[in-house]
């Protein structure tokens, strides 16, 4: 019995905490969702801000260019983390040296990164010379719809691939060689190789980075704020951004409350497929 | 001879190619620390090559921005202490003891962590305020828990679960209190796992912007959240060079512990599985 309290007393400060700023909300967001101030009280409006946001064009267009970000920014970080892997397993100090660059970003305050990028992205600053150059002067992040993607996208492939990149090489370094070398002294080509004996043991890694990118790059905000703004006019405001449009700025709670819902399970839906990958089914404790 | 030739064309390729990584990934670091110690004519140039004009430092120790480091660092180190105090106990049960639903605990405090900032902030700020705890550092950190506990107990987590069970048999039999069992035996093992959880800890509070920008106003307002306010007044009285000091000053951290830290990098992203 007095095992017990004590087992109690060691994780009750934390499930009091985690409850207070995690079950809290949950709650609020809820009832926020369901009635709605007006005037001096509140209305009852059951499902009806859930049943805007299949209306709402805006909130449309919102989710889509976050699920395409996000398939952009993994379609690139996944392959080039997993090349720079490849280039850089083995242990040496220049290739620890270059490991640690790529990651740097990771550190970094997203604010700060988007800063950086709209420092750099100005007519005046590398990236708008480079591409100045490369456009023959027509690189315009603020005004045209195109570039102010490509950006974006370049900046999460900069802040990020040093995950993807690490999560890769942890992964690679662990492969058993013998597969390969037998592979090639059957007489399979190096991708052949690659594709039959490596990968098939690189897939759960692989895997679980790319659902923590997902879940990542929907959660976006801090950075893509800075360097666009969501603009030219609405061209990259994402769903994070609209939510705290209507929310915070336009202060219409119960919509925003529905929508953030909506959101907050996509998002508990996705982890609970990453811990599942990470674990392969096990649960995170045996 | 022609294997040969073709081996150091791959090797200089390669050489070629990591030059240019290298330089991807130190461009923005340098680039930032030029504009911020370039003049204001200097910056609407380019500012590729500074001219080393110290007045954008000078600025940044005092003002608003000074405000902004002190609370920065003030609620980051609280950050860091208070979910260690809090999941250090939380984690060596979680890996010790099977109880009811001990798993669905785990995975709820988890999930925590993966929460958009965007949705917690609207009730966030709502019950703040009617606690009185918008725009105080205190209402920052304890909003900062949400993702702190989930992080720490993963972390320290996946490194108590190396140690085997049989120290604490030994040394509970030997007659050592739990006091003594940890105390004696499992915290100087997990010495390095207290230094990652720490220093994870810290970051995410150190680089955190959205809580810090909806739950505070101007008393407890922390550098991130200053940066965004500051940028989104450029030209209207801010300048690019204080903000691109500050911002380098919230990047030291990083570069400073960056060789220590690449290790544990993966771990403290991905749930110390990896």
């Amino acid at each position: 019995m007095g095992q017990r309290r004590l087992l109690l007393a060691l994780l009750l400060p934390a499930i009091i905490v985690t409850a207070f700023v995690g079950l809290t909300p949950m709650f609020a967001l809820i009832n926020y969702a369901l009635q709605t101030p007006f005037e001096t009280r509140n209305v009852f409006v059951g499902v009806l801000h859930f049943r805007d946001m299949f209306h709402d064009y805006r909130f449309r267009d919102a989710v889509l260019r976050s699920i395409a970000f996000a398939g952009a920014a993994l379609g690139i970080e996944l392959p080039l983390g997993l090349g720079l892997a490849y280039l850089l397993r083995r242990p040496s100090i220049i290739n620890s040296i270059i490991t640690a660059l790529v990651a740097l970003p990771t550190l970094f305050p997203p604010v700060t990164i988007g800063m950086m990028w709209l420092l750099m992205a100005r007519r005046n600053g590398p990236v708008g010379m480079i591409m100045n150059w490369l456009l023959g002067g027509t690189y315009d992040p603020f005004g045209n719809t195109l570039h102010a993607w490509g950006t974006v996208i370049l900046m999460d492939v900069w802040h990020w691939t040093g995950l993807t990149f690490l999560v890769c090489l942890a992964a690679v370094s662990g492969i058993d060689e013998s597969y390969v070398i037998s592979a090639r002294t059957e007489g399979a080509t190096r991708w052949q190789a690659f594709r039959y004996t490596e990968f098939p043991q690189i897939v759960p890694p692989l895997t679980f980075v790319a659902l923590l990118r997902l879940i990542d790059a929907l959660k976006i905000f801090d950075e893509v704020y800075i360097l666009t703004g969501g603009g030219p006019g609405l061209d990259t405001e994402f769903i994070t951004q609209y939510i705290r449009t209507v929310g915070l700025e336009q202060w219409i709670i119960g919509y925003a409350s529905a929508m953030s819902l909506v959101f907050l399970f996509t998002v508990l839906i996705l982890s609970w497929a990453m811990l599942m990958v990470l674990t392969s089914g096990r649960g995170l404790i045996e | 001879m022609a294997l040969n030739f073709k081996d150091l064309t791959i090797k200089i390729i390669k050489i070629i190619f990591l030059a240019f990584v290298v330089a991807i990934f130190l461009l923005p670091v340098y680039f930032t620390f030029s504009v911020s110690i370039s003049s204001k004519a200097r910056i609407n140039e380019g500012a590729i090559v500074p001219d080393f004009y110290i007045g954008h430092w000078i600025e940044i120790t005092g003002g608003y921005w000074k405000t902004g480091l002190i609370n920065s660092v003030i609620v980051s180190i609280a950050c860091m202490g208070l979910a260690l105090a809090v999941s250090l106990p939380a984690a060596y049960v979680f890996v010790r003891y099977r109880f009811m639903a001990d798993k669905h605990l785990f995975f709820w405090f988890l999930t925590n962590r993966m929460a958009p900032p965007v949705v917690f902030s609207i009730p966030y700020l709502m019950i703040w305020r009617g606690l009185g705890l918008w725009d105080t550092q205190w209402g920052l950190i304890l909003a900062y828990m949400v993702f702190e506990v989930p992080i720490t107990i993963w972390i320290l987590a996946s490194f108590l679960a190396a140690i085997p069970r049989e120290i604490d048999e030994a040394a509970l039999i030997d007659g050592y209190g739990y006091r003594g069992l940890f105390f004696k035996f499992i915290l100087p093992l997990i010495r390095p796992a207290i230094g990652v959880a720490m220093f994870f800890a810290w970051l995410f509070a150190w680089t955190e912007m959205f809580f810090a920008s909806v739950l505070t106003s101007a008393v407890a307002k922390t550098i991130p959240a200053q940066l965004l306010t500051a940028l989104g007044k450029v030209g209207w009285g801010v300048e690019y060079g204080p903000a691109a000091a500050a911002g380098f000053v919230t990047i030291v951290p990083g570069l400073t512990l960056l060789y220590w830290a690449r290790r544990y990098i993966v771990k403290g992203f991905t749930f110390g599985r990896l």
